[in-house]
């Protein structure tokens, strides 16, 4: 079994890694974290979203092996400590999540959105998650919390 | 900062306590789960949809490496297991015989009956391993007919699902006075006949079916993480019915889990077949479903086909409704199953309308397809389906105003209270008022300009509404346990299941108000059979009505034990104490107590009078429910139609809810948009479909349309909040399922009324681009 090294949230790990692994795999029973979440098998609802060297990507659609030498951002990176980022703040604030299950990929996606593009508006929020699906909220909640984690990121 | 709660809790937008770990990562699903020595559980499903069952050979895949065990049909033979039970409320024919219920064991055994039906388990060292095995064992299958469609089923001839059950019906159903229907219609000026259906949906959580088992051998006992929103009951029928092992041996656990909506309801297979595996080989296995494996065995819901008729005179009185269904049940009875066509959709057939007489028949047959079960409303959408479709269909036939329509026969409150002809007991509400709040919100008013807007860019725009009158349901009773801890904790216990609906907030915040204890000192509990002694999990938009009432019925006792408390210490009579905000005090005195000084107390005899024990303030109190409550709403949407794509834009939409009393606005919306967005999915894109001979179509999240952030509106919830009820402790009338109850038929009226020009007057969901540009085009050819 070949073995890889990767940067998950800024430290180093190296683990061998079977070769039909999937990313999002390799970071929930190697890394054991587990705040990446699988919802389906045809990387139709990104729930597995990490960002793989800054962007984003369905970790379910890649194979562990392709992140050799990567850098990988999951949702247990975004928080420092108790204080949780400004998206993560923002979506507690809107109630823009309810049972939890795609909170992670939709957050992390909603970071990228943001540092893609600062000014974005709704209409751009909509499309950039079109990625990413809720079945709870109706996403009107999840919109409002980009928005409001947008401004708080702008400063 | 210590959080305080005023008003009792009620009204307070108090932000979740359980979105920290949701938001970082730190949820705690059923996948997250990895006990010691854990092995893996997947299911080789039937890619037959009628078929007998001639062979299985597991040799080869015994023979690999990694592989445990294989259980098939032939291993349930051997143990004697029982079947897995319906506890469809509906139980008698209308001759009085009784319901058909076949046999559901966990596993197939001998012939297979639905596409997606549990033939093999294979439990192994790794998935990876248990997908190796599932290519390599063998089963010899003989196919036979099949049928997938309801309307098939029951003709002469069709293919026999179950031998001794004839035309495959499980059962029929009649509610509602047909001579009083029958004399309504004879003497009404119209009757406007429409036949609909209403598409076959899925609940899709996002969070697969998954469980984990362990058995201890030396105590005999099993315990079962599942993602389940019915721990309690389920447990007694794994246990006593399926697996004869005794409910006091089943510990049975829901850690967080992903979503419901009805489709986790129910009993499955899978987690009685890992239970019975982890006995084989002593060691914990789990099992989680992949997206395709959820389309082929999730319960589905909906799936009736129906005929409707309206009854009404010149002036637009509405005098007498009628309604015949045929509802798919799938192969077997679910769990619920036969319920949900019959006695469901019955009770609250003619919405918030005044009638002379309302008859509803419905028979309820076997296909084969997937079993049906409660999806979010079960029975509901499809009674304000067919009204309010209905409705705006006679309208459109007889050139009235479908608004209009609908406010000459509203019931008055001056009618209220009253018995619905179907039964139901309609205490309080104002229907007049909350419908035209509706029409007020979402400015009707300016609606003709910005249908001259549409216009002006080829698109034609439409307004619809649905005016719904819904009933909740689930298990009467709940149990709210709260035990104050040494550590300063106040451990909530409460027999409901969250699946992302906030209990944890919102239970939480009526203890804390009641009492006056921090937030942040409640550690809540929830669908674990060790935390309470019953509970009624989560279905019929119960939570709040019979959970919350549990809570603040638990409070108040602990009020009063805390009251005897303090009239021990200040030597009063108990009845002069009075409790505010967390004190207790004698008026016109300085006696004060704390409800922290009265907890800390009940454990020390001294501070007790003679009639409390140490402990008294550790209480546990069940609420029951007398009578379900009847929430009823306006809903009204535009769209936007593309008469050259076919395409559907919903462009606004307007929503005012009678649900009593709100306790907590913020969640109360959350579940009306989630609802609303689910009900979206079924009018435009979501569809299950099977082919004639029973293949699943749309397998997948690329062939079953769930609706994206950028296909939603943006939505405008409101409230009428002067009718609480008075059957439950807080007024409540359940609030989770009302949003996909009001949204289809909203949205279907709304595309029609977009292109009634056309002569378009109805079609049926989803309300695909496709068939919107084929109902155009072929108005257009009819002239």
């Amino acid at each position: 079994m070949p073995a890889i090294t990767v940067r998950v949230n800024g430290l180093e790990v190296t683990k061998e890694v079977g070769a039909r692994t999937l990313l999002s795999t390799f970071i929930r029973e190697q890394l054991k974290l587990t705040g990446t979440h699988v919802g389906c098998d045809t990387s139709q609802c990104g729930a597995c979203v990490v960002t793989l060297d800054g962007k984003t990507v369905k970790s379910c659609a890649v194979f562990a092996w392709e992140a050799d030498g990567a850098d990988i951002g999951t949702i247990e990176g975004l928080a420092d400590g108790d204080n949780m980022h400004p998206m993560q703040e923002a979506f507690r604030e809107h109630h823009g999540l309810q049972c939890g299950f795609c909170t992670p990929g939709m957050v992390m996606t909603a970071v990228s959105l943001v540092e893609n593009n600062p000014d974005i508006d709704e209409d751009g929020i909509r499309h950039g998650l079109e990625g990413n699906i809720c079945r709870c909220t109706g996403y009107q909640n999840i919109i409002d919390a980009v928005k409001t984690g947008a401004k708080a990121m702008r400063g | 900062m210590a959080t305080y709660v005023a008003r009792n809790g009620i009204g307070e937008n108090q932000r979740r306590v359980e979105d920290f770990r949701f938001l970082t990562g730190h949820g705690h699903y059923i996948d997250d789960m990895k006990l010691e020595n854990q092995a893996y559980g997947m299911v080789l499903r039937s890619p037959e949809a009628h078929a007998d069952i001639k062979s299985i050979d597991a040799t080869e895949a015994l023979a690999l490496d990694g592989v445990l065990l294989v259980v098939t049909g032939e291993d349930w033979k051997a143990a004697g297991y029982g079947t897995i039970p319906t506890k469809s409320g509906v139980r008698k024919f209308k001759d009085g015989s009784d319901l058909k219920e076949p046999p559901h064991h966990a596993i197939a055994i001998d012939r297979v009956r639905y596409v997606g039906q549990p033939v093999a388990l294979v439990v192994a060292e790794s998935l990876d391993a248990c997908r190796d095995a599932m290519e390599l064992i063998e089963v010899d299958y003989e196919s036979l007919p099949a049928v997938s469609h309801q309307s098939e089923a029951i003709k002469d001839g069709a293919p026999q699902i179950w031998d001794d059950i004839p035309n495959n019906i499980c059962l029929d159903f009649e509610l509602g006075d047909e001579d009083a229907q029958k004399k309504a219609f004879e003497d009404a000026d119209h009757v406007i006949t429409l036949e609909l259906i209403n598409n076959r949906v899925t609940a899709t959580p996002i969070e697969p079916r998954g469980a984990l088992a362990d058995y201890d051998a030396e105590s005999g006992k099993f315990t079962l993480w599942n993602a389940s929103q019915n721990i309690h009951a389920n447990r007694d029928t794994i246990a006593d019915t399926v697996l004869k092992i005794g409910k006091e041996n089943l510990h049975h656990i829901a850690p967080d889990v992903g979503g419901g909506f009805g489709g986790k309801n129910g009993v499955y297979p899978e987690p009685i077949l890992i239970l019975h595996a982890a006995r084989e080989i002593k060691r914990p296995v789990k099992w989680v479903n992949d997206r395709s494996e959820s389309f082929l065995s999730d319960t589905h819901g909906r799936d009736q086909v129906s005929t409707v008729q309206l009854a009404l005179d010149n002036d637009g009185t509405f005098r007498g409704l009628r309604t015949e269904t045929v509802g798919n049940l799938g192969a077997f009875c679910g769990t619920v199953g036969p319920f949900t066509p019959t006695g469901g959709s019955s009770r609250t057939q003619g919405g918030p309308f005044r009638f002379d007489g309302i008859y509803y028949t419905a028979i309820a047959p076997f296909t084969n397809t997937c079993p049906l079960d409660p999806y979010r409303g079960a029975g509901r959408p499809e009674g304000s389906y067919q009204m309010d479709r209905i409705i705006d269909y006679a309208a459109a036939k007889l050139g009235m105003d479908p608004i209009e329509l609908r406010r000459k026969n509203l019931i008055p409150p001056s009618d209220l209270p009253m018995k619905s002809p179907m039964g139901l007991d309609i205490d309080c509400g104002n229907f007049p008022e909350v419908f035209e709040k509706t029409i007020e919100i979402s400015d009707r008013a300016g609606f003709e300009k910005r249908k001259e807007a549409s216009e002006a860019k080829g698109l034609k725009r439409g307004f619809g509404v649905c005016m719904y009158l819904e009933c909740t349901g689930g298990g009467p009773k709940e149990e709210a346990k709260v035990t104050f801890r040494d550590d300063g904790k106040v451990e909530l216990s409460v027999g409901t299941a969250s699946t992302g609906m906030g209990h944890e907030t919102v239970f939480a915040q009526l203890l804390s108000g009641h009492l006056g204890i921090a937030m942040e000192d409640v550690v809540f509990r929830q669908s674990d059979t060790d935390a309470t002694d019953i509970g009624g999990g989560h279905g019929g938009s119960r939570g709040l009505e019979v959970g919350g009432s549990a809570v603040t019925q638990t409070s108040r006792q602990i009020i009063e034990v805390g009251k005897k408390i303090a009239a021990h210490r200040f030597d009063v009579d108990a009845g002069e104490i009075e409790f505010e905000e967390g004190r207790f005090h004698v008026p016109g005195t300085n006696h004060t107590m704390t409800i922290r000084d009265a907890i800390d107390s009940q454990n020390d005899p001294d501070s007790l009078p003679d009639d409390l024990e140490p402990g008294c303030m550790n209480i546990s109190s069940v609420f029951e429910r007398g009578i379900i409550s009847i929430p009823n709403g306006g809903h009204a949407c535009e769209v936007e139609v593309d008469p050259e794509t076919g395409t559907v834009k919903v462009d606004g939409y307007w929503v005012v809810d009678d649900f009593g009393t709100i306790v907590n606005k913020m969640l109360a919306d959350g579940q009306v948009m989630g609802g609303i967005a689910q009900g979206l999915g079924q009018a435009l894109m979501e569809n299950i479909h099977y082919d004639e001979s029973g293949q699943l179509v749309t397998g997948s999240l690329m062939d079953y349309a769930l609706p994206r952030a950028d296909d939603m509106p943006r939505m405008v919830i409101d409230y009428y909040e002067d009718a609480p009820t008075e059957k439950n402790l807080l007024g409540v009338k359940g609030a989770g399922e009302a949003g996909c109850v009001g949204a289809p038929p909203a949205i279907v009226n709304a595309v029609c009324d977009a292109l009634k020009e056309y002569g378009v007057h109805h079609i049926d969901m989803p309300l695909t681009p496709e068939k919107v540009w084929q109902a155009i085009r072929d108005a257009k050819a009819a002239g």
